[in-house]
């Protein structure tokens, strides 16, 4: 009898306790890089896309790899003929996270927030001039176009949709809500966001959403906790992922550390061709810059053969035009220049003869942060140097150089920097870097001008056949390759170390393979 | 003692006041912009102007700094342009990461270093103070960046140990918050689980942030006892027979420890500067990455908030360290 009684209390101190067979919660250790806040609409750079596309939601997603357009929280579009108004229609029955329903007059308030905040995510939809944007009922939302704009659709994934119910409370004065969607989430995404444990750019624990709209059933063994990690040494990271301690690494795996993690049983270098370009910029309005001669005497000095084979270990492509190779609307016929500093100390003096000050002392910006930038800019400086022309090194940062290229004197002689695929169309690259009505953002920073280029790039974004604005994109590119706006180097190989027991890994240019709804463990 | 307390208190003041004017020049004469930095990547020059009309950044420097010492004295430190939130909240949640690193590491080179240095010492030329002399000079030079990777690589990587990161493993919560300090948290609520965890992962990025000091608390407290061991009264007692034991841990050790006791309250503003580099290399969510983050970024008001911590932390410590001296040798305490 004693012992029963033991018995039961054991038991029912087992069952009160949680003991049983529970559903044992899979926990992943993400270890990329972690954006400065988690606001949505506050950044768009490679680590804010790992919030954007796991937490939030939006009418129209990237997959795959080449990225293609998919319905998301839209089920359909329309164009009218004019190519000025697009309505997208939502699926019905969505909700946010929280189980607020989400409507059309969510994306209304979600594309007026981005506007009105003015940060990065803006830019594509200041480029693109749209008038207005309403929903005419409570699954329906429309955009109105000043103009034709045939990148439109490829744009509309940068809008990510958050909840204006849940946001509206946190409003003080007109921060919109970004004191506290800096650390908390409104979304609808396949994810949420934990505040409890959050510590900006080092710890993050997202959960869950079993909501979803899209469901689980692609994926039956789904992550349950992601704990993002933010670790800023790379011998760390990379040890910590030969250890164990991380599942995932991060999309920059330096080239010298491929080999070593390529031997552990435990772990796989994820190798993808991407469209990130990696690009030397020149401020076409500083003399000796304005000087054509010159700046092709920069192109053919830099040492792409050496940076990409020795530096890189091969792990790039050389792309040296102003898009990325692997995208429609690229050049075929564009050699780009070599490396020959006989062709460049003969354009060189051509420059000094036509009166450009080639002696002056050049400065050459590179990012503190990235190591490819100073190594790059190392390499450069030295061969410059044989043909008597003096650069010196700037330590800088991304937040400086982008605020320094607002205005065409402030703009830095030289920068360096990549175009990563922001979104997938030409305009992403070669529009909005050589198009002079973009000059003041840091993406036309070398300030470059040619009427006939503006003319051309012009009229491929208000041409919907894909098969002319190809013509016009390649006529572009060719003028502006000829005329060495900048010095483009390669196509990035995106590397990234994963634990052998994560599965389901779906690279895509947009977002890196930031996408946890695909993983599960092993 | 109290009127010693408020003098030195009074004292750190205006020390504190002109850190802060020299860290609000030094911030704004560099070639950043804060409008521009605010105003985001897509601003026009004319939104860029309006930032600067609105936050006061086109007003005459002095005038910018006495708002925001205004703003200091209210205790309000301002917003982090990155995080979006209070600088305030951003540092709290970050320092008892520093802190307990720093403190342990102190503990580390103050429980190793005084007995160390008094063996060597008392060892005088033989082969122990060879020893400790070697590994005393090896401490000082050493970098810390290089012996922490050493150290991952050994323990951590090779012999599997240790862990290589973090301050908890990524699977375990943290304890109940009390003081933040998790050694303290977990045991003072009986989770001896996270205690252990958290000790584990405190080891090795306490070990080579102490190891500089631990070689300057030993040198000093060698080079005390030494001179300590040729007083006469010492000399008198070891003629009379007293035991060597008691004669150096009771009364050579306290007479001979006032200039250590001087070097921990230096070293402890060493140390928070060192925690930077091992912090990034031990990825220990401390103040350490975020004032680097906040330099990478232009994000003034958090570079002001942390050099002003830091100088008060400081300035804690070395009012701590006189009051100390005052306990240890009672000649001091007559002059407080």
């Amino acid at each position: 009898m004693r012992t029963r009684s033991w018995l039961v209390l054991a038991l029912a101190l087992a069952v009160a306790l949680g003991a049983g067979p529970a559903h044992a919660q899979s926990v992943m250790v993400w270890g990329d890089n972690l954006p400065a806040n988690v606001d949505p609409h506050a950044l768009y750079d490679v680590p804010s896309s790992f919030i954007q596309l796991n937490v939030y939601d939006n009418l129209y997603r990237y997959e795959g790899n080449p990225p293609l357009l998919k319905p998301w929280l839209a089920e359909s579009y329309t164009a009218s003929k004019d190519g000025k108004t697009w309505e997208f229609k939502l699926r019905k029955g969505l909700t946010f996270a929280s189980g607020d329903p989400l409507a059309a007059e969510d994306v209304v308030y979600s594309y007026k927030r981005v506007m009105s905040m003015n940060k990065a995510a803006a830019g594509p939809f200041k480029a693109a001039k749209i008038a207005s944007v309403t929903a005419p009922d409570a699954n329906t939302v429309r955009f109105a176009l000043e103009a034709p704009y045939a990148p439109f659709l490829s744009i509309v994934p940068v809008l990510t949709v958050v909840n204006k119910k849940q946001i509206d409370p946190h409003v003080k004065g007109d921060d919109l809500g970004f004191g506290w969607l800096s650390s908390n989430s409104a979304g609808s995404g396949a994810y949420v966001v934990d505040p409890s444990g959050y510590i900006p750019q080092k710890q993050l624990d997202l959960k869950r959403n079993p909501q979803h709209f899209a469901g689980w059933g692609h994926n039956p063994k789904p992550i349950d906790v992601v704990k993002a990690r933010d670790i800023a040494e790379t011998a760390t990271r990379v040890n910590a992922l030969i250890k164990g301690e991380i599942d995932i690494g991060d999309s920059y795996l330096p080239t010298d550390q491929v080999a070593r993690l390529q031997k552990e049983k435990g772990v796989v270098v994820q190798r993808n061709e991407s469209m990130r370009i990696f690009v030397i910029r020149m401020n076409n309005s500083k003399p000796p810059f304005d000087n054509v001669n010159f700046r092709r005497c920069m192109s053919y000095a830099f040492n792409y053969g050496d940076f990409i084979g020795v530096i890189l270990k091969n792990f790039a492509e050389r792309n040296p035009a102003p898009m990325p190779k692997n995208l429609w609307g690229y050049p075929k016929d564009v050699k780009g220049y070599d490396f020959d500093l006989k062709k460049a100390q003969a354009e060189c003096d051509k420059a000094k003869a036509a009166g450009a000050p080639i002696n002056r002392e050049i400065k050459l910006h590179y990012q503190a942060q990235l190591d490819q930038t100073r190594q790059a800019g190392q390499l450069f400086q030295s061969d410059l140097k044989k043909i008597g022309l003096n650069v010196s090194l700037v330590t800088d940062t991304w937040p400086n150089m982008t605020a320094a290229t607002a205005k065409p004197e402030t703009s830095p002689d030289m920068w360096i920097h990549w175009v990563s695929a922001y979104f997938i169309d030409p305009e992403n690259w070669i529009g909005t870097m050589y198009d002079s009505q973009f000059h003041g953002t840091w993406k036309a920073s070398s300030y470059y001008k040619n009427a006939k280029v503006d003319e051309l790039l012009r009229a491929a974004r208000a041409i919907p056949e894909q098969k002319e604005r190809t013509r016009l994109y390649a006529e572009a590119a060719k003028q502006i390759v000829e005329d060495a706006a900048d010095i483009w180097v390669y196509n990035t190989v995106e590397l990234r170390g994963v634990s052998a027991r994560v599965k389901g890994f779906k690279f895509s240019p947009v977002g890196s393979g930031n996408e946890l709804r695909w993983m599960h463990l092993e | 003692m109290l009127r010693f307390l408020v003098r030195r208190v009074l004292l750190v003041l205006p020390v504190l006041f002109g850190l802060l004017v020299l860290t609000f020049i030094l911030v704004r004469i560099v070639p950043n912009d804060p409008s521009a930095a605010l105003a985001g990547q897509n601003a026009t020059p004319q939104q860029i102007t309006e930032i600067r009309a609105k936050y006061g950044f086109d007003r005459p420097l002095i005038i910018q700094f006495f708002v925001y010492l205004k703003q200091v004295a209210q205790g309000d430190f301002g917003t982090s342009i990155q995080s979006g939130r209070p600088v305030v909240t951003d540092i709290g949640q970050r320092l008892p990461a520093t802190l307990e690193l720093t403190f342990a590491a102190l503990g580390l080179g103050v429980f190793l270093g005084v007995p160390l240095g008094t063996l060597a010492a008392v060892r005088h030329n033989r082969m122990l103070d060879h020893v400790v002399r070697f590994f005393t000079v090896g401490g000082i030079a050493i970098a810390s960046f290089w012996l922490a990777i050493m150290l991952q690589l050994l323990f951590a990587m090779q012999l599997d140990v240790l862990p290589l990161r973090g301050r908890l493993s990524a699977i375990m919560d943290a304890p109940p918050t009390i003081t933040g300090l998790y050694l303290f948290d977990s045991l003072v609520t009986g989770r001896f689980d996270i205690f252990w965890n958290a000790l584990h992962h405190i080891t090795l990025p306490a070990i080579t942030l102490s190891f500089g000091s631990l070689a300057t608390i030993t040198r000093f407290t060698r080079s005390g006892v030494l001179e300590t061991l040729q007083k006469e009264y010492v000399q008198y007692e070891t003629a009379v027979g007293y035991p060597r034991w008691l004669l150096v841990s009771v009364y050579v050790l306290r007479n001979s420890v006032v200039a250590t006791v001087t070097q921990i309250g230096l070293l402890f503003g060493a140390l928070l500067a060192g925690s930077i580099v091992v912090e990034a290399i031990y990825d220990w969510p401390g103040i350490g990455s975020y004032a680097v983050l906040a330099i990478f970024t232009s994000d003034y008001k958090a570079i002001l908030a942390m050099t002003l911590l830091v100088g008060v932390i400081y300035a804690a410590v070395n009012i701590l360290v006189d009051v100390i001296h005052g306990v240890i040798d009672p000649r001091v305490a007559e002059q407080m």
